[in-house]
Parts: C-alpha cells; structure tokens; sequence
C-alpha cells in the first residue's frame, strides 16, 4: 500500500485543523448554513433524512487491518456501532454528529485517510478492480496508477470547482471489475497490438443517473507515460466547457454527448497536444517510485492443492458451496482469493458491524497479510489467502455470517441506501433487497440461476447502479406510492450495456413476485445452463418477459 | 386547508426535529406527537419561530410539512416524512444479527 510521506500527513493535520476551525465557527454562528454547506461538502459530510452523513475514502478500495479497526472505533464511538460500503467503494456513517466530526477526521488521519473529496464537483476517490494486483487475467496491477491519479487529482486547484462532480476508474485485468465504462473516464490497461508495450485505452462520458450513458472510447491506445497529461487535458475541456447553468446537464457524458465523440477528441487531442511534454509527463523514475509501494508481498512457494482442503470439499457441502461462490484462484500458486459476502438477509446490503470489522482485520492479519479490499459491488475480499487456511478461515466467517455462498450471484444484490436514509431518494431499497433475498435464498436454486446479477436504486440519481444490472429494479414515487420500474440487460462489465425498461412499474408487494417471473422466463428459455441470464436476454429480446409480466 | 407542522435538522447533531410552540415559546422535540400543528393564517406564527431557531443556529433548513391527526395521534402524510418521524423501515444490522443468533 501506498504510505504517506510527512508532507502528506501534515496536509491532512492542516485540513482537519481548518475543518475544526469551520465546524466552531458554524456551531457559534460566525458561519451560515450557506457557507459552511460548501465546506462540510468538502470535507464528504451530507446533512441526509435522519442525521449527517460522513463519506470516508477509500483509496481505490485497500484497506489495511489497521486502517479497518480504525473504521471499526468510529462507527462504534461516534456512530451507531456499524458502517454502510458503497458502490464506489468507500464507506459511510449514517449517523454522525457534527461536533464529532473533526474528531473521526483526526482519527482517520492517523491511519492515513480522510474523508476529502468524497462529495462536491471535484474529483472524487478513484475506484479500481478490486483484485489488482492478484488477479490471474491482470495484464498490470492498476494499483501504482490509481495512486498516482490520487496524488495528482487531490487538491488540484484547477479542478476544484468543476461543473459537477467527476468520477474515475481503472482497471488492469482482462475482466472488467471496476465498470469503467460507466466513469467519467474509465481506464482500462491494455497490450499494444504492435509494440507489446502497455498503455491505457481511454473511456470518457459514462455515467448513470438520470441519463445514463457509456462511455465512448476517446483514445484506443494511451502510452502510459502520458497518462496524467491526457487525464489533465480532458479535465481541462470538460471544465471549461461543461454546463455549469443547468444540473441536470452538467455532467461529462452530457458534454461528450452534445459535443460529439469525434469533436470532443479533437478537443482533448489539442489540449494536450499543448501540454502532453509538460510536467506531468511520467518518467521511469516516477513508475518505479510507486511500483515499489505495490511490489508483491513475499509469497510463499506452496503447491496448488491440499489434502485437508480437498478433504473438506468432498465431505462437506457447505463448505464446497463456499469455495465454489466465494472464493477465486490467485494469481500465485497455493493461494485464494476470498469474497465476503456482505449480503444476507440480516443486514443491508454492504453494511458491516463494528464488531465485524474487528474480526475481519484480525482475519486479514491472520490469514491475508493484513489487507482488505472493497468492491463496487458492495462486498469485501481478502486477497491472500493460503490455499490450507480456507477450512479455517471458512469458519470464523461463518460465524461472522460473513459466508453467504452467492458472490456474483441472485441475491449479491448492490442496494443504495433508498428512502430509509438519503434525503434524495423517492423509494425504499433495502427493503426490496431484503425481500428479494428471502425469496430466493436457496442455494440449489442461485446456483442452478447461475451468474445474474439485481441492483436497485432508490431514485433517479442511480446510486444503486440499476442501469447497469441484469435485472434493474428503480424505486420512484407515483403519486404517493413507492413503485419500482424493472430494466432488463444492462452488464457493468466488459460488456457494457444500459438496461432497457420491460414496461409499467410494480408496486412494492408486486416486484418480488415479478422479479421471480423473470428468473422462470430464463431457468425456462435458457438454451442450456452455460447461458446466462444476460446472454438468454440478448438472444431472446424483451417479449417473452413482457408478455410473462404482462401477459 | 391541510394541517402541518414544521420540521428541520438539529444543526449539532443532525437529528429530526419537530417544533413545539408552547405561550410563544419556541422549542425542538425529536417526537413528532409533540410538535404544534396548524393551519391556514395560523401558520405564520409557526414558521417566524421556525426561522427564528434557524437565525439562532438551533436547526437547519425548516419546513413545513403536511400532516393528519389520527387516533394514534399525528402522523406524517408522505412516506418521506413517515420515515423520518419513525426512523429507518429496516433494523440496525447489528440489532438484526443479534435476534437471529438468539432465535438459533
């Protein structure tokens, strides 16, 4: 992991001084609400329906044991004893008080994070895949970029006050586990075809919301030496010409979409034809400097297999339903990659306890060289597993209910926080989770439905991601009643697609019922179990689930 | 004419507050049966205490919100404000976990 140098931590003592200066002045009445709103923006605290919500970073998804535990003493000193991980892979406390909250921000500070830049129109945290460095189809660990992009969007002064907020995401692997397509600018390393050196293609213009949109591929091979001045030059055109009289057009995918892709290429192209030999060009230098934060760790030389494990998997069928669902071969032989499933029906989903983030960092430490990461689909990993510990660590999650067997799965449900806690929101989600979990919680039956994925938002802003799902499930208010809108096939993946609406909305007593329709339309059509919901969709079209849904 | 109350965020902690107004006096509750409701002309007293408290730093953002007196006394007309009044429709997962670890 990235560690901060002294410079940084005295940044962050400076920021946290000035917020608690702001903080008194707003509680003695020196500042106005309007003032200091900016401010409290600025620093990730949202006044939402019940209380103020505090949004911390999470670089790119790493966390450390230690880093986990301080998360743990916040959500139990200063919330009420748990913490909610979201689609871009931060956390946020549902319940802080403002007097308090220049205290949590000193303590994140001692474990190098903050809550800077989680809201208001700059650049927020950069996501990533949250098996970087790991994964078995990486083609580089995206990790030293995302850093890098880190260092170089916090506190940038030009983008500080852009039209609207900004969002970036980098992968480095084959797969695409962080949706680029869906950022403001998307990342993906990829091969050049001729040179076998590696570089960037370039996405710009995602996004969900309102009007959701892919990204559109602005740059098929970027040189990776020339990845900050590109960056900076397309933050440069968007800033300047991004719609700042109307929010609902302010974001970037609106630009690139009235501008044109091929214009707003131009546009980029020239910027950085005027800068791409500055300052921000990387040097040798630079890669190696932060490559040697990300170096991997001293794995030891282990076989791929072992006989207690093998044992365990055929003699106990719980534990074999785990290891199918949760768990993915390491890049490294003789290691695992485990998921943990924040998604039961006890708990909204991506919500953890302070009590289980205790044991999840004493587990890291245990098991996983003390790391941790977060996923955009609200669940966490452990990323270094030995391959004899899974028996072991299988049981302690177990009894964190930590070991539900349905990563990537019907009921891995990604769920924005809806009308039970946003202040935006027009429908409940986590309700609808909820019941949709119950529903379908049966192992033969999510194994046999096979990869599917369900998100729901509870607005038209799409925290819940539900442009992008399978199954989409959007929460509006008609007239009074809360009543959810179904989009079928949309992917955040490699393949990305936005969903298409299926027809009227469903009141809440309904969507469950209709959800399960369209899982019997599929397990019915489906050609043979290798076809997922998503390619049965694509060859199928909408009818034959509207007519089952209409009839 | 529909009866409301007004409603805003206590500026320390954040939390919900309804507004009592008792011989003039202007005070916050976190309970919604406790607030004073009116109507019509009437109002005007309430949201010049409202924004009194806002001048003086107690709340953030008041606002009037519909309500409807029933036999349980005053409930919220919108689900928006329902909510609010009562609290998140979901428990507190730790709260969640812990009965059904006793149940088991």
């Amino acid at each position: 992991m990235y560690q901060y140098s002294e410079q940084d931590h005295q940044l962050l003592l400076e920021r946290v001084s000035q917020f608690r200066g702001q903080v008194a002045r707003r509680l003695k009445g020196e500042l106005s609400e309007e003032e200091f709103k900016h401010q409290r923006l600025r620093n990730g605290l949202y006044l939402q329906l019940h209380a103020y919500m505090l949004r911390v970073a999470i670089p790119y998804g790493l966390l450390s044991s230690e880093q986990m535990r301080t998360l743990a003493h916040i959500a139990r000193k200063y919330d009420k004893g748990y913490g909610h991980f979201s689609t871009r892979q931060n956390i946020q406390y549902n319940w802080p008080k403002l007097e308090d909250v220049p205290d949590i921000l000193d303590d994140l500070a001692k474990v190098e994070m903050h809550a800077i830049q989680t809201s208001g129109n700059c650049i927020r945290n950069t996501t990533s895949d949250p098996l970087a460095g790991v994964a078995r189809d990486e083609i580089e660990d995206p990790r030293p970029y995302c850093e890098l992009i880190r260092q170089w969007s916090t506190f940038h002064p030009e983008f500080n006050f852009l039209p609207r907020k900004f969002k970036i995401a980098v992968s480095g692997a084959t797969h695409d586990r962080a949706a680029v397509a869906v950022h403001d600018i998307g990342l993906r390393l990829v091969k050049n075809e001729t040179s076998e050196e590696i570089g960037f293609e370039v996405y710009v213009g995602g996004g969900l919301g309102r009007t959701p949109m892919l990204g559109k591929v602005i740059r098929k091979y970027l040189p990776k030496q020339d990845m900050l001045t590109y960056l900076e030059a397309i933050l440069r055109v968007y800033n300047m010409l991004g719609r700042r009289d109307n929010i609902y057009k302010a974001r970037s995918k609106i630009l690139v979409h009235e501008t044109g892709e091929e214009k707003f290429r131009e546009l980029v192209e020239a910027e950085w034809e005027k800068i791409k030999a500055g300052g921000l060009f990387l040097r040798d230098e630079d890669f190696k400097w932060v490559k040697g934060f990300f170096n991997d760790p001293a794995y030891e030389a282990l076989p791929d297999q072992d006989a207690d494990f093998e044992n365990l998997m055929l003699s106990n069928a719980d534990f074999a339903r785990w290891v199918d669902k949760n768990i993915e071969l390491h890049k490294q032989s003789g290691y695992r990659i485990v998921y943990l499933s924040l998604k039961t029906a006890l708990q909204p989903p991506g919500d953890v306890t302070a009590d289980q983030m205790d044991a999840i960092a004493d587990l890291a430490d245990k098991y996983s060289l003390g790391h941790i990461r977060t996923t955009h689909r609200q669940n966490l990993v452990l990323s270094d597993v030995q391959l004899k510990d899974l028996p072991a660590l299988w049981e302690e999650l177990k009894a964190l209910d930590l070991a539900t067997p349905n990563y990537n799965h019907v009921t891995d449900i990604i769920s924005c926080p809806g009308l039970d806690y946003c202040a935006l929101a027009t429908a409940r989600s986590i309700p609808i989770s909820q019941a949709i979990t119950a529903r379908f919680d049966d192992y033969d039956f999510i194994n046999d439905l096979g990869d599917v994925s369900i998100n729901i938002s509870g607005c038209i802003n799409a925290c819940g991601h539900h442009h992008v799902a399978n199954i989409g499930i959007l929460g509006v208010n008609k007239k009074g009643t809360e009543v959810y809108q179904l989009t079928l096939g949309g992917s955040a993946r490699e393949d990305a697609a936005i969903g298409k609406i299926i027809g009227p909305a469903f009141e809440a007593d309904e969507i469950v019922d209709a959800v399960g329709k369209v899982l019997s339309v599929y397990l019915e059509s489906r050609e043979d179990p290798e076809e997922t919901f998503l390619m049965a969709y694509r060859r199928l079209g909408q009818a034959p689930f509207k007519e089952r849904l209409y009839g | 004419m529909a009866l409301q109350v007004y409603t805003a965020s206590l500026l320390k902690e954040g939390l919900v507050a309804y507004l009592a107004l008792e011989n003039g006096h202007p005070s916050w509750t976190s309970d919604i049966h406790q607030a004073t409701v009116s109507e019509g002309d009437a109002l005007d007293a309430l949201k010049k205490a409202a924004e009194q408290s806002e001048q003086e730093n107690i709340v953030v953002a008041p606002y009037a919100i519909d309500v409807l007196k029933t036999e349980d006394g005053i409930v919220a007309a919108t689900k928006r404000e329902q909510i609010r009044a009562d609290g998140p429709t979901i428990g507190l997962p730790q709260d969640n976990l812990r009965e059904s670890r006793q149940a088991a």
